[in-house]
């Protein structure tokens, strides 16, 4: 099957939970603190883990473009729908960035006047850390990176019709692909630093955009296995043998490690520096949120490293699906434990014991699925729009007969 | 380590999509392969051969289980019973510096680990001189070897057929 399918009955599922998620945000928001802390937390933190995982889409296929791989086009729509995300991203963020113009939230601490004027360290990094970077600033680094996903896109679903055999689309995607990897390895760590590490304004570590992009990435990878599982199970993909999924796989388990290596590296060198200024952010971390502190860590290195080391568990639906399901939840739970002790600690100063900060909550976990059915009738309604196989792609053959 | 002499017949082929076919061919009319020799890895060729999946990985594991002991066990004996000092405030048994270094000897253990036993396998280490059937399969040929020792002319006639039927470029026999 080359087209693809959105049936009523999948719409229905997303659109369910699509309104599971508004309800959850909904009920966050009456019961609330004065500037609806939880509420924005919340919102912040969905919008950032999918549109990074959009953004790193866009960042593997580039890469594989520039590095002349062939393997993935079997299912390269997928990345594409994936990568497409960023509109709805764009929209999210920017909604997020009006925010901190109009008082609608207290996320950042840099985003408060009278707290920067009385702060050094603020008032220090104020060139970086202040309104206009983090909205124009985002806006145009991600206008930029929409700009290179549709081109790319557009390249794609031109070579299915207008496709011949001087490839010209293919030479004009190396000639796109090749300025999109150093501006997303470029702007994706100012983004991260604005988005995610200045809710702890104090706190600066140069590991830290490192190691949410890898995050990100075998989010991404997870989403793609978990996709490409379902829709081969309905007959979709029949290209898209367990050689691909073996590859994939393989991603998931070096990045799962590459993430455990970035994650030490920084804690390491805090622990063994010892500096009160450092220390303070795993500190908190530590002794308030022991139980996704530990959870972090034994599920997002310790079971997918002894799971998928065995070759066998690479090349099965069950293990391979069991995997993703978990590695998608533990990121975002990972993400959780980068924003919300900083958050809390902007809104509400020494306080520890808020309901939907320690751990997350129904609440969290609702808008969590709100945010997932989006993702997934986004994803799918792109699907729609093109060829399942991009017919004309010079890679096809050799991806089809693709063997590890 | 010595190799028993062996009368050999081999053919070239110039293709490796030539060479699995004769391969396929091969298997159907229950001839004895007694090996494949290539330049490089050829995709799909193990299954048709039907070779097991190299168990080198299992020693791997073992000797990475060993580095790790080693170091980690190491470690924990020099820094608690041999020589306890203490380095910038931290206790004497800090788990999370002997990290590095644990990973370290893990992978230094499997790798020289793997490659030593890999060489013994095979017979292999330094002045030690593997007899080789033509030179071109160093290069740009595929090889298909029979053994030919204990066989009667018409069976050796028959193998000959074969790799004439088969495309091969050259047919020759040898004593290795």
């Amino acid at each position: 099957m080359n087209q693809f399918i959105f049936e009523t009955r999948q719409k229905t599922i997303f659109g369910i939970m699509m309104l599971i998620g508004l309800i959850s945000l909904l009920i966050t928001f009456m019961g609330d603190d004065q500037w609806h802390t939880r509420f924005w937390s919340n919102v912040l933190h969905n919008s950032v883990f999918f549109t990074g995982i959009a953004l790193m889409a866009l960042f593997m296929i580039a890469a594989k473009i520039t590095a002349w791989a062939g393997w993935y086009t079997v299912f390269k729509r997928l990345w594409e729908s994936f990568s497409l995300f960023l509109i709805p991203g764009f929209v999210l963020m920017t909604i997020i960035a009006i925010g901190i113009w109009a008082g609608w939230h207290h996320l950042y601490q840099w985003a408060d006047k009278a707290v920067v004027a009385s702060d050094p360290v603020l008032t220090g990094k104020s060139s970086f850390l202040n309104k206009n970077w983090y909205t124009f600033g985002g806006m145009i680094i991600m206008g930029g990176w929409i700009f290179f996903a549709l081109k790319l896109r557009g390249l794609s679903l031109d070579q299915d019709t207008n496709g011949d055999t001087n490839f010209t689309q293919a030479h004009k995607m190396r000639v796109w692909a090749a300025p999109t990897l150093p501006f997303i390895g470029f702007s994706s760590a100012a983004m991260i630093w604005l988005w995610v590490m200045s809710v702890d304004a104090h706190w600066y570590s140069t590991l830290y955009a490192w190691w949410t992009s890898v995050s990100l990435m075998v989010s991404m990878i997870a989403l793609t296995i978990i996709i490409l599982i379902t829709l081969k199970i309905r007959g979709y993909f029949p290209l898209v043998t367990i050689e691909h999924l073996h590859d994939l796989g393989k991603y998931l388990f070096a990045f799962s490690i590459f993430w455990t290596y970035m994650w030490f590296s920084q804690f390491m060198l805090i622990w063994y520096g010892n500096i009160p200024e450092e220390t303070i952010y795993f500190n908190i971390r530590l002794h308030h949120y022991p139980v996704i502190f530990y959870i972090n860590i034994v599920c997002n290195f310790a079971i997918p490293f002894i799971v998928l080391l065995r070759n066998d568990t690479k090349r099965k639906y069950g293990t391979l699906m069991f995997i993703s399901c978990l590695l998608v939840f533990t990121h975002w739970i990972n993400f959780f434990l980068m924003l919300k002790p900083g958050i809390l600690q902007t809104a509400h100063p020494d306080v520890y014991n808020v309901p939907g900060f320690n751990i997350p909550g129904f609440l969290e976990i609702g808008t969590f699925v709100g945010f997932l059915g989006l993702f997934f009738y986004f994803v799918f309604s792109r699907l729609e729009k093109a060829s399942l196989v991009p017919r004309r792609d010079p890679y096809l053959m050799e991806s089809a007969s693709h063997h590890t | 380590m010595k190799h028993p002499e062996k009368n050999v017949i081999f053919g070239l082929y110039d293709d490796e999509e030539i060479l699995k076919s004769a391969v396929i061919k091969a298997n159907e009319d229950h001839l004895r392969i007694m090996d494949v020799y290539t330049p490089f890895a050829v995709h799909g060729l193990d299954p048709l051969l039907d070779l097991k999946e190299s168990r080198i990985h299992i020693g791997g594991f073992v000797y990475g289980l060993t580095g790790t002991l080693t170091a980690f066990l190491g470690m924990t004996w020099i820094h608690t019973r041999d020589w306890p000092q203490i380095y910038g405030g931290k206790p004497y048994w800090a788990i999370l510096s002997f990290v590095p270094i644990t990973f370290e000897l893990t992978v230094l253990f499997a790798s020289i680990g793997m490659v030593v036993t890999f060489y013994i396998i095979n017979g292999q280490g330094p002045g030690v001189m593997n007899p080789i059937l033509h030179p071109s399969i160093t290069d740009d040929k595929f090889c298909i070897a029979f053994e030919t020792g204990g066989l009667e002319n018409s069976e050796v006639d028959k193998l000959r057929n074969f790799f004439n039927n088969t495309g091969a470029s050259l047919v020759e026999t040898k004593t290795i």
